[in-house]
């Protein structure tokens, strides 16, 4: 066993590694309880979780999903950032050169374009299968409400990142969908004016959409995809466990 | 806590002096994990962690090769003066778009999108009951309302489309009847009293016994469906002008998939 | 203090700590009120502006010009009169161009004519007849008020300057 490893009981006795962790190698009940309730990240998790909950064809692990597809846009969105100035004359020279000049560029735009359409596909799917197993109901309405803007947020995020490259697809794709907002009664022609900072899509539109797309919505995301983990721990682990054996049966 | 306490359940749980909190009251309801034997969980360490890793690095296996095979679309510099033809939304608007095509913009891009909005967060307070909570589509005949709905709308939605492109009551009656009619009134009314069409059937049906859960099967069930439906059309059988072609057969070139 | 006080009156307790929760509000109030004044888009400069369009005589009766820089569609009718469509589709906003061979606006986007005359609606899904600019013919030169899109709901002959 690993744990015996003469190398392995000297890191895991050792003070720094006791100073960072806080608990043994995770092999016995104790310890492997520690390892979640001592690790933030890890945290997310309850301790035990029920059998039922883990079925593949339970969950699909489609919310997962959604959570790694928003941390790969993260990654590479912050590495585009190192490339791309939002501003009319140079976004679109940027993806070019970002394409062309740039070691593994197209790789990394790629990435984060397809990213962000796996990320809107599997938060749909991830909806649609929280509908089907009923496990909106009581008590996760709460957690359902934080899904159904989450699932807003996402496709904020989507749209405004369509604009940045400033081609013929992003300009044309942008009127069309601002001018929609400006069919929405009374605040609809305000709101249409303050996301584009102007009557038209132009340079401001630009700025703003890129301050939205870097920051204001990943914040957002951040915060309530941290509520909605936290909120699934919180309401007794996934629905799943709570399926009884009459209901199996019947 | 004595035994001669016990009984006593008034001072079973007696307040102390000394503490600033106290067991106020006792309520009777299932524990999450109440009744589960303890071989119905498991520790979540490592399985739990090896699972999640398995899928991240499948999902970046996929992207990376994904990205590998096929670049992110870009076209020419924005140029304000030319509109590309078609001009389309992101694909996941596309169903929107869709539905601009066939009413008064408020109601295509406001008041539906809305009301399918607060629809969403309404459903855990419409369906109040527990009964096939984890359980996918609840029961056999929840099952069944799913399965029809879905062939339901995958048929309905898009004739509608198709007959309002050929057919369109906004041309039709342009001088006739006001565009409040032909463009709002009429289309509006259709596409409601087809999404609501199985929900009606579904609460007929079970004379009175369906389920809220039932009711609201079918019409999320609709919805999903029919913004499908309409996100395909959209996409894949709008062409130049935004008129309908197949998406094989599009003239001057221009293919679908370039609005990726 | 009697007992009866007590109850109707706010204990000092209860005031500052509705004072306290008060500050807090109206300095988030206070925030987002601030917020909304800041994204105020400032609309001043370019195309916004009032636009030289030229001389009377560079157009000639019954054509029709775009001029670029404001965004619109100058048309000179067979009696002289002139009126400015802006160019920007009145559906979801697309550049609308001008089709010499139907002798109309026809957008790209969901296929809505507008007529070239009046600018009225003859098919798709627009909901108003294109928007004008405000025209002002002085010493024989044509300006356009490109920061003043008028809306209107169908053509009538005032909409049109004569210099
Ligand atoms: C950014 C988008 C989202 C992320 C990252 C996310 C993430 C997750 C994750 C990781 C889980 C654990 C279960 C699983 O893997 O299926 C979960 C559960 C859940 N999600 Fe989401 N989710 C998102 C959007 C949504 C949406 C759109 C809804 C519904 C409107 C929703 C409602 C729920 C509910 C009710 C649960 C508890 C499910 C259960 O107990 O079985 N979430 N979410
Ligand atoms: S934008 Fe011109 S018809 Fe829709």
């Amino acid at each position: 066993m690993l744990r015996n490893n003469p190398l392995v009981q000297k890191l895991v006795n050792s003070s720094v590694w006791k100073s960072i962790f806080r608990h043994g190698w995770p092999d016995n009940p104790l310890d492997r309880s520690l390892i979640m309730t001592q690790n933030v990240f890890l945290h997310l998790h309850s301790v035990k979780v029920s059998k039922k909950s883990l079925k593949a064809t339970y969950s699909f692990g489609l919310g997962l999903l959604t959570t790694f597809s928003f941390l790969e846009l993260t990654l590479t969105g912050i590495l585009l950032m190192f490339y791309y100035v939002p501003s009319v004359e140079r976004a679109f020279v940027d993806i070019v050169e970002l394409q062309t000049t740039v070691p593994f560029g197209q790789l990394l735009r790629n990435m984060h374009r397809w990213g962000a359409h796996l990320m809107v596909i599997a938060a749909v799917l991830h909806m649609v299968r929280v509908f089907f197993t009923g496990a909106y109901k009581k008590p996760r309405e709460f957690n359902w409400i934080v899904g159904v803007i989450l699932l807003l947020l996402t496709l904020g995020a989507s749209f405004t990142g369509y604009l940045l490259p400033w081609d013929q697809l992003s300009f044309w794709a942008i009127t069309v969908g601002t001018s929609i907002a400006g069919y929405a009664p009374v605040i609809g022609p305000p709101m249409q004016k303050i996301l584009l900072g102007g009557a038209e899509v132009g340079q401001e539109s630009l700025v703003r959409f890129y301050a939205l797309h870097v920051m204001v919505i990943p914040t957002f995301l951040l915060l309530l995809i941290s509520i909605h983990l936290w909120r699934v721990r919180k309401d007794g682990g996934m629905a799943a466990s709570e399926i009884s054996d009459e209901n199996e049966a019947a | 806590m004595t035994e001669e306490k016990d009984k006593d359940e008034k001072e079973a749980f007696e307040k102390s002096s000394g503490k600033t909190y106290s067991l106020v009251e006792m309520v009777k309801a299932p524990l999450t994990m109440v009744d589960k034997g303890p071989d119905d969980s498991i520790f979540s360490f490592p399985i739990v962690a090896i699972w999640e890793a398995i899928l991240f690095l499948g999902m970046m296996v996929f992207l990376i090769g994904f990205s590998l095979i096929k670049d992110a679309p870009l076209e020419e510099l924005a140029n304000p003066l030319i509109t590309t033809d078609p001009a389309k939304a992101p694909w996941y608007f596309m169903g929107l778009q869709e539905l601009l095509e066939h009413m008064h913009p408020f109601f295509a891009g406001v008041a539906l999108p809305g009301a399918l909005v607060v629809f969403l967060l309404l459903i855990p307070y419409l369906d109040q009951s527990k009964a096939g909570i984890g359980r996918w589509f609840t029961s056999e005949r929840g099952k069944l309302i799913t399965k029809w709905s879905s062939i339901y709308a995958m048929i309905v939605f898009p004739a509608f489309a198709v007959i309002d492109y050929f057919f369109p009551p906004r041309e039709i009656f342009r001088d006739v009847f006001p565009s409040w009619v032909t463009q709002s009134l009429i289309p509006v009314t259709i596409l409601v009293v087809l999404a609501f069409l199985p929900v009606f059937y579904v609460w007929k049906k079970g004379e009175g016994k369906a389920t809220a859960r039932e009711l609201i099967i079918a019409l999320f069930t609709v919805m999903i469906v029919a913004g499908f439906a309409l996100t395909i059309i959209g996409f894949f059988f709008r062409g130049p002008g935004f008129e309908m072609f197949w998406p094989w057969d599009m003239p001057a070139g221009y293919s679908p998939l370039d609005n990726l | 203090m009697t007992e009866n006080q007590n109850k109707t009156k706010l204990s000092r307790h209860q005031f500052l700590g509705i004072a306290w929760f008060g500050a807090l509000a109206t300095l988030v109030g206070e925030f987002f009120a601030g917020l909304l004044v800041f994204i105020q888009p400032n609309l001043e400069g370019g195309f916004g502006g009032i636009v030289r369009a030229g001389k009377v005589e560079e157009f000639l009766p019954g054509s029709v010009n775009l001029v670029q820089a404001g965004r619109f569609y100058l048309v000179r009718n067979g009696e002289g009169g002139f009126i400015a469509y802006w160019q920007r589709c009145t559906h979801l906003g697309c550049s609308v161009p001008y089709e010499e061979e139907q002798a109309a606006f026809r957008c790209p986007c969901h296929g809505s004519v507008f007529d070239e005359h009046t600018g009225e609606v003859t098919g798709g899904p627009a909901p108003r007849p294109m928007d004008i600019f405000p025209i002002e013919i002085t010493d024989g030169e044509v300006f356009v008020d490109t920061g003043n899109p008028q809306e209107r709901s169908a053509f009538s002959d005032d909409q049109i300057a004569y210099g």
